[in-house]
């Protein structure tokens, strides 16, 4: 051992550079949120809640009960009751989403082919019973109207209501179909 | 033994000591104990339970109980469609789950052949090596933390915080992401996150140095983790580690140079490797892939280019929603995808393995040709790597089991699947 390294031995150097090191962070801008107090803006597109499009038209849903994103939820927690109408159209008689079960991955999302439901950016509920997390078709689009009104829903839809042409490669000229 | 058991619950470690010399008058003869150790303890990375047989501070019997964590992920995979499959291997390994997920989409990829774009795979080049860089930075947070160092647990805390906001930007989520696609991509990433992440990368190398001042010549640190644990290259390579573990015994094997995927090959990088196979060499390894996996996203941001996201593949991919109310051919399969899965999934086995933050992850297929894989299986490192902890703890001290388990960077999400 040199003398250089057993002087730093005995002075503890590498100790003192990493305590000059907390000292710095102690004096510099502090990187921590106090949370409850302070929050966050979510970012757009941020995964939470689930929203049923409300239409403006009709100012009903815009839903019409083709199970799609029921089939394709791999936690299987949508669950749809149809019936048929007097003008044999589909009725959406209960659409309902358990959130406790619910692994906010958005394929429900990407399934329908009408934009007929979101995720919301809203992550903050809890509650003391199940029932408040099973989430009916009236409570769906009051969520709509809630975090998703206005130009932030379709913008929602805009961009994250996906693939679309754009996203994908020109087809090569030797494959058949669509 | 109503005694020993006492001392279990309670939680306190004692020798059952006869106080009689032996035979050479010097030694006091010890009894052994068992201890337990988890399912419920911080240091154990998860709910992983150690049967600790003790002969004073002496670890003479090692043997981990795995399953606490058991969701039965391979055989939920059988009775979900491939498109259906992919927000379950975010569960697995929950640290880096963009790693999973894009070792699970390159492995249904090379079974149905699919092409990407280039700039797909630039994208999951970066945010692959995003994902390593945060899991390595829990696993130096948590590691030093166990050993005692609890600064350098807050200082990477910070940074980390950086790359899940990052993710939540691009995809919504911070932890369980579910980004890539199958032939694709959720959505692109714009030229504002790259630029962002260009930013990250900056100051990032810098904050690494942070790292080491703390805690790369400590003398608490050294003594830790120098010379404990060694693992010999020939039995790392025998008891199958992979991933910084392996290579942290001097084996250049890194699977990124093994299965082809990412754009690994475009860019210059070279395999991190240890020499004494202890403790710190693994350490060592993993901060040196700070800095590799640094310059990688670095110079995947400087190679991409604009073009398609999504792979030129319609019997399995998702149709694009704007011909979908247009276009009947797209009407059909966008039902018969999302209902019954892919329908022409070539039938036979195969095995893909990528390279994820703890080592090798390999998706093995046996496909029926239907919409589901007949069987799923997967090999996951953790569970190899908990393996192997006995033989590393035997003949140690009780302390540096802590040490140890931290060393070979487990999740047990991953390991019971
Ligand atoms: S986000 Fe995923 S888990 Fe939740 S309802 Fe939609 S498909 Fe199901
Ligand atoms: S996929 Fe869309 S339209 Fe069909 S049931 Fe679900 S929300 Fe309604």
């Amino acid at each position: 051992m040199s003398v250089v390294e057993l002087v730093k031995k005995v002075l503890f150097m590498e100790v003192l550079q990493g305590l000059a090191l907390t000292f710095r962070h102690m004096v510099s801008p502090s990187v921590t949120r106090q949370y409850p107090l302070e929050k966050r803006e979510p970012f757009p597109g941020s995964r939470g809640l689930h929203a049923l499009v409300r239409d403006a038209e009709t100012g009903k849903e815009r839903c019409v009960g083709c199970g799609l994103c029921a089939a394709m939820c791999p936690s299987q927690c949508i669950h749809i009751y149809t019936s048929e109408g007097d003008d044999h159209k589909k009725i959406v008689d209960r659409y309902e989403i358990e959130v406790l079960r619910c692994v906010y991955c958005a394929l429900c999302v990407e399934a329908c082919p009408y934009a007929a439901l979101t995720l919301t950016d809203h992550f903050e509920y809890c509650g003391y019973t199940r029932d408040e997390f099973y989430y009916t078709k009236e409570r769906l689009l009051e969520n709509w109207d809630k975090y998703m009104a206005g130009e932030k829903g379709m913008n929602y839809i805009k961009n994250f209501w996906r693939p679309r042409s754009s996203d994908f490669a020109a087809p090569s000229p030797e494959r058949k179909g669509p | 033994m109503p005694c020993t058991q006492r001392k279990l619950t309670t939680g306190i470690l004692m020798n059952e000591m006869k106080h009689s010399p032996n035979n050479n008058g010097s030694r006091l003869a010890t009894k052994e104990f068992t201890l337990n150790m988890g399912p419920q303890h911080p240091a154990t990375h998860g709910v992983l339970r150690l049967v600790l047989d003790l002969d004073g501070e002496t670890i003479v019997k090692c043997t981990p109980y795995v399953g606490y964590l058991h969701r039965g992920v391979e055989k939920l995979s059988e009775n979900r469609n491939y498109l259906q499959i992919l927000p379950l291997t975010d569960r697995l390994d929950y640290i880096s789950s963009m790693s999973n997920n894009i070792g699970y989409c390159v492995a249904v990829e090379k079974l149905f052949g699919i092409e990407l774009p280039e700039r797909t795979e630039y994208i999951r080049t970066i945010v692959s090596e995003l994902s390593r860089i945060a899991n390595h930075l829990l696993w130096l947070a948590t590691h030093a933390l166990d050993i005692g160092a609890m600064t350098v647990f807050l200082y990477c805390f910070r940074e980390r915080e950086k790359i899940l906001d990052l993710f939540e930007r691009l995809c919504g989520a911070r932890l369980t992401v579910s980004y890539p696609r199958i032939g694709g991509l959720k959505n692109d990433a714009d030229a504002r996150w790259l630029e962002d992440v260009l930013a990250f990368t900056d100051e990032f190398p810098g904050r690494v140095g942070q790292y080491e001042t703390l805690i790369n010549k400590n003398r608490i640190w050294l003594r830790r983790t120098k010379g404990v644990g060694v693992i010999s290259a020939e039995d790392a390579i025998n008891w199958g580690l992979s991933g910084p573990t392996l290579r942290g015994s001097g084996v250049p094997y890194d699977v990124r140079t093994v299965t082809q995927y990412g754009m690994y090959h475009k860019v210059k990088w070279k395999i991190c490797t240890g020499k004494n196979g202890d403790i710190y060499d693994r350490y060592r390894v993993r901060m040196d892939e700070f800095h590799q996996s640094n310059s990688i996203i670095r110079q995947c941001i400087e190679q991409i280019s604009e073009g398609p996201i999504m792979a030129d593949a319609p019997k399995f991919t998702l149709p694009p929603k704007d011909r979908v109310l247009s276009d009947m051919e797209h009407l059909i399969h966008h039902f018969v995808l999302i209902t019954k899965g892919p329908q022409t999934a070539p039938e036979g086995e195969l095995y893909v393995p990528t390279e994820v933050p703890k080592g090798e992850l390999g998706f093995f297929f046996v496909s029926d040709g239907t919409g589901k894989p007949y069987r799923m299986r997967i090999r996951s490192p953790s569970f190899v790597h908990v393996a192997a902890l006995p033989r590393l703890c035997e003949g140690e001290l009780l302390a540096d089991i802590i040490a140890n388990i931290g060393s070979i960077d487990i999740v047990l999400g991953e390991c019971d699947r």
